[in-house]
């Protein structure tokens, strides 16, 4: 994992530089918020860790800014301040996840484990189901013949594929991957589910997304 | 001598009776439906020089019988059609003509080659009021069929450019690229389908 770390203190910086580094990670160390903001701008990261009182550019603004910028990554915050309120802002203003110093570096390590497993093991690139095989990278689903999909389709025959059976409603699948979009309407999952359908059979798939249009869905074998 | 023989004569008028034959099915067509078949149709006579050609890399004889029976596409034609139900639409309506049979077909669009390639192939044999290579009469004559799509027609109009031309600096990447646009194209032409389907369901 690449991780971008801020931390003002270079004793501490050092450490956790070392830490993590011994164990694999590329670590690119900042020593206040701007230099951090300078680098996530130009590189991406796999997670961020950045302390909250910093000269220059606090953590905070940092996190801040980069949301602002549309930077989605990871973002654990490391704070001397073990007050609610703090916790909150760090929250509010984008961060994931936060450690109160003083912390244990076994912590810090065990978290950073469970976000590569998480990155590794549940978003899988290419999933594949019956004689189907969807490759979310590429967006690309193929069989005994392939076809691309876009962006919405492969994220909604990904809920499906790692779901077989359940059932899902046209509000929960809406809400799910349409969120983001203000403008969009419900009736956009019937339209999504039709293209799935019809790109599914002309892969040759052999399982189907069965259901009525603003019903639910769920994705069963052929002839079961 | 043509190639051809003394069947030289009767190809042209044989290609323009199938294509008269298929214009009368897509006016039929549009009468009943209000949408049409196809939107484009075109054909060919396999010239003199592609024929000696082909026969020659067969290894066949350079017979009018091998130009006419071991070859099938002295008449060539395509038909190039919006959406792909259009394409299975027309072969239904081909194989229910008296004086049309199917001798072989080949769907690349269920199966696409390897590069990318999708069309439906078929060549047929259709009876004619002319002697044919074998002396029959009414005669029998080859005619091969390719149907495909418009994103289809592009894609191989653009993959035979990359074939014919050997100063291509990074063919290996134009292949990959030519592959995964194919299946960009296929996805638009589902979409396509798709969409259509659901207006008309609406209606």
């Amino acid at each position: 994992m690449k991780i971008l770390l801020s931390e003002d203190e270079p004793q501490l910086n050092h450490v956790l530089e070392a830490a993590m580094t011994a164990v694999g990670y590329q670590v690119t160390a900042t020593f206040n918020g701007q230099e951090a903001y300078e680098k996530a701008k130009n590189e991406s990261y796999d997670v961020m860790i950045f302390d909250i009182m910093m000269p220059i550019m606090d953590g905070i603004t940092l996190v801040k800014k980069l949301r602002q910028a549309g930077d989605k990554t990871y973002i654990i915050m490391l704070t001397a301040k073990a007050e609610i309120d703090d916790r909150v802002t760090g929250f509010d203003s984008g961060a994931d996840d936060y450690l109160t110093k003083p912390f244990s570096l076994k912590e810090l390590m065990a978290r950073l484990r469970s976000l590569e497993r998480r990155s590794d093991e549940y978003a899988p690139k290419v999933l594949e189901k019956g004689n189907v095989k969807l490759d979310t990278e590429k967006q690309q689903l193929s069989s005994t013949n392939s076809i691309s999909l876009s962006n919405k389709e492969t994220d909604l025959l990904g809920v499906f594929m790692m779901n077989e059976g359940k059932e899902f409603t046209t509000q929960e699948l809406f809400i799910r991957l349409w969120a983001d979009e203000a403008d969009a309407s419900a009736d956009e999952v019937w339209v999504y589910i039709s293209y799935l359908r019809s790109k599914l059979a002309s892969v040759g798939a052999d399982f189907e997304i069965v259901g009525e249009k603003g019903g639910s869905f769920k994705l069963v074998r052929k002839g079961s | 001598m043509s190639i051809y023989g003394d069947c030289q004569q009767y190809l042209q008028p044989i290609l323009d009776q199938v294509l008269a034959q298929i214009k009368q099915l897509n006016d039929g067509y549009q009468q009943r439906t209000g949408a049409k078949l196809y939107e484009h149709l075109e054909g060919r006579v396999k010239s003199e020089g592609s024929m000696v050609e082909k026969l020659h890399r067969k290894g066949y004889d350079q017979t009018p019988t091998a130009a006419l029976r071991a070859c099938k596409d002295a008449i060539g034609l395509r038909i190039v059609t919006n959406f792909i139900d259009d394409i299975y639409t027309t072969i239904a309506l081909l194989k229910a003509q008296p004086d049309i049979a199917i001798v072989k077909e080949k769907d690349y669009i269920t199966h696409a080659k390897p590069n990318g390639y999708r069309s439906y192939h078929m060549i047929v044999e259709k009876t004619v009021n002319y002697p044919d290579v074998e002396g029959n009469f009414p005669g029998k004559y080859f005619i091969e069929i390719q149907l495909r799509t418009i994103a289809m027609d592009t894609w191989a109009s653009l993959e035979h450019e990359m074939k014919y031309k050997h100063d291509i600096k990074n063919p290996e990447m134009i292949s990959k690229e030519l592959a995964r646009v194919a299946d960009d194209l296929a996805s638009c032409d589902v979409s396509m389908q798709t969409i259509r389907k659901l207006i008309r369901e609406d209606q």
